[in-house]
């Protein structure tokens, strides 16, 4: 019995080693230049470039499916590069993460942007994540509260940049001044909502619909959106990087914009391994499986324009956003749309 | 008046602050850092005089929310500190609670507690006391502990009552460690504000400005209202130090007062 379990150790000690010397290899390996490629053979391939990927909030969730499936199913090794995901300290650090070079390509939103060309941070849209735009005004499941209701209540509101300018042009759709209602603002949507102490929260589809449900045995939120509420149909998230990384590495850009094309495919494709590999990286991300699936699945018909085009960007979505942040005072002038973009990086679709 | 007296206690700060807005403006400057990083201290400061009119509201509830949470933490402070100082027994059973009290982080507070109390002024007021009552609890039990015993004892020979006792030689004793109880709690009440306001508010708030301005990188607005902030914690440390000196003037004098000597202020 104990010679049984000497042995055990002794083999299993062996195994160890060995995927220790396998381990060691294998990041030499890529150190060197070989890559996995998308297909999981490996290939000899020029040395990697790294790329700082910057996330729009401080841990991941399924928005971030995109980037993870370009590195799990090695879309980025294939097109020479390694992208390595950072999460900012707060939702408002990754523009100054960007400026500060602390990374390379960052995620935010497109009054992120607005605001950072505001301050002057030389930043540069390369592509939209999102094109179009579901943020929406939510009651809670069952309630009998209509848009036409927003007088006097309490709404939610992030305090983000995106929520400010939404919320504006939900006033004025409903000829209604700031003071008219209650915005409140607080770490969290959902419990105030399904407690009653909010009469509307406001979100996006893909984050607020599975929360909710998952707080309500699956029941879906009353929803108020688009049109409806006066909001306009322009994209909410971009891949931003700065002007100067954008003249310096305009080959890394275009890689990986490719890869993150492809690998946003795949994961429109294969919805249920996309999110596998999103919880395979991030098993502590704090979201269930559940969570991730629904809001991955409600983030796809996002991706794509009415022409069924990915990441391209146009003068009048940064136009329409410039009314809004003006109308709200977040911004005081509007500059050309052409500020705040280039679609040169995207690849050919 | 004390010339010497005056320009070490007020020489000595004001040195020392100009130091820091030295080190300050030094690292901006030198080191090229961006305005959307961090500002020049003259450039915050304008952040603050530019947009008074919008950040006084503000800052005058924030004002509110620490003087309320400060008054409420210090009773309790004081209240749970005697108790535990008179009745051993009970301070065995409470002390760990007290200490995991302080354990629990406070935005997984916040929530329940607006869940529960709404987006009020109470929500904000019970996170400051929350705060502000562990250290002033400790302190002053460990003051009343280590009252010099004999002096008890002297008390106790010449039959002076509890209540006398402790009113005469207990509080004095512990008066001390009760202050610098306060000071710590009064710096951190203003922390406790904004973990407060930035848990939920309903309206606007100093916190929700400042995350506000950090959202439209504008560094000098962040430092700006930082600057406020600082200056709520400043003052209520320095109206707790103005407390302590008028509270214990045995330190300044050595001899006792006029009444005392004439037999005021006996035992019994």
């Amino acid at each position: 019995m104990k010679h049984l379990v000497l042995r055990s150790a002794l083999v299993s000690a062996v195994i160890a080693s060995s995927g220790l010397v396998a381990v060691g290899l294998s990041a030499n390996a890529q150190a060197a230049g070989t890559a996995t490629g998308p297909t999981g053979s490996l290939t000899m391939s020029a040395p990697l470039t790294t790329v700082k990927f910057v996330y729009d909030f401080p841990g991941p969730d399924m928005e971030l499916i995109p980037i993870v499936v370009g590195q799990d199913q090695g879309f980025y090794a294939a097109a020479g590069l390694k992208v390595n995901t950072l999460f900012p300290a707060s939702t408002s650090s990754t523009s100054a993460m960007l400026a500060t070079g602390a990374g390379n390509v960052g995620f935010i939103t497109t009054s992120d942007m607005a605001d950072a060309v505001a301050a002057k941070v030389p930043l540069e849209s390369i592509a939209n994540y999102s094109m179009t735009n579901n943020w929406t005004i939510f009651a809670k499941p069952g309630s009998k509260l209509t848009a036409a209701d927003l007088k006097g209540k309490k709404i939610f509101s992030w305090g983000d940049t995106w929520t400010q300018t939404m919320l504006g042009f939900v006033l004025k759709h409903a000829g209604l001044s700031a003071s008219q209602v209650t915005i409140v603002t607080a770490s969290n949507d959902t419990p105030l909502l399904m407690d009653g102490k909010i009469d509307f929260d406001t979100s996006t589809t893909n984050y607020a619909v599975p929360a909710i449900q998952g707080a309500d045995n699956g029941a879906k939120p009353v929803m108020f959106t688009g049109a409806q509420i006066g909001v306009p149909n322009i994209p909410i998230w971009v891949y931003a990087v700065t002007k100067a990384y954008a003249a310096a590495h305009p080959a890394t850009a275009k890689a990986f914009l490719a890869a993150t094309l492809k690998a946003t495919k795949w994961a429109i494709a294969n919805p249920a391994a996309a999110v596998n590999d999103f919880v395979k990286m991030y098993p502590n991300s704090g979201y269930s499986k559940a969570y991730s699936t629904t809001g991955w699945n409600l983030t796809i018909p996002l991706l794509k324009n009415a022409a069924g085009k990915f990441f391209v960007q146009t003068d009048a979505q940064w136009a329409t956003l410039d009314q809004g942040m003006i109308a709200t005072k977040q911004l005081k002038s509007a500059p050309a749309p052409s500020t705040y973009y280039t679609n040169a990086f995207i690849p050919a679709q | 008046m004390n010339w010497r007296r005056v320009l070490r206690n007020v020489f000595g700060p004001i040195v020392s602050l100009a130091a820091v807005i030295g080190i300050w403006q030094a690292i901006i400057v030198w080191g090229h850092v961006a305005s959307y990083i961090a500002p020049r201290p003259l450039v915050a400061l304008q952040a603050i005089t530019s947009n008074w009119s919008i950040l006084w509201p503000l800052t005058s509830w924030t004002i509110k929310e620490t003087v309320y949470g400060l008054v409420a933490g210090a009773v309790i402070g004081v209240v749970f500190g005697v108790i535990m100082a008179k009745v051993p027994l009970l301070a065995r059973t409470v002390y760990p609670v007290l200490i995991m009290s302080q354990a629990i982080p406070i935005v997984a507070l916040a929530l329940p507690l607006v869940l529960i109390l709404g987006f009020s002024l109470m929500p904000k007021v019970v996170i400051v006391a929350w705060i502000v009552f562990f250290p002033v609890t400790v302190n002053l039990l460990d003051g009343l502990n280590n009252v010099d015993k004999d002096l008890l004892t002297l008390a106790r020979v010449l039959g002076a009552s509890r209540l006398k006792t402790f009113f005469v030689i207990e509080v004095p004793g512990a008066i001390t460690p009760l202050f610098s109880g306060l000071k710590i709690g009064a710096t951190y009440a203003v922390t406790g504000a904004i973990i407060a306001e930035l848990a939920a508010s309903s309206g606007s708030s100093l916190a929700e400005y400042q995350r506000a301005q950090a959202g439209q990188l504008n560094a000098a607005g962040v430092y700006g209202t930082t600057i406020l902030m600082t200056a709520i914690g400043i003052s209520w440390f320095l109206l707790m130090l103005g407390a302590e000196y008028m509270a214990t003037p045995w330190r300044r004098r050595s001899v006792a007062r006029r009444g005392w000597r004439s037999g005021k202020q006996k035992l019994q």
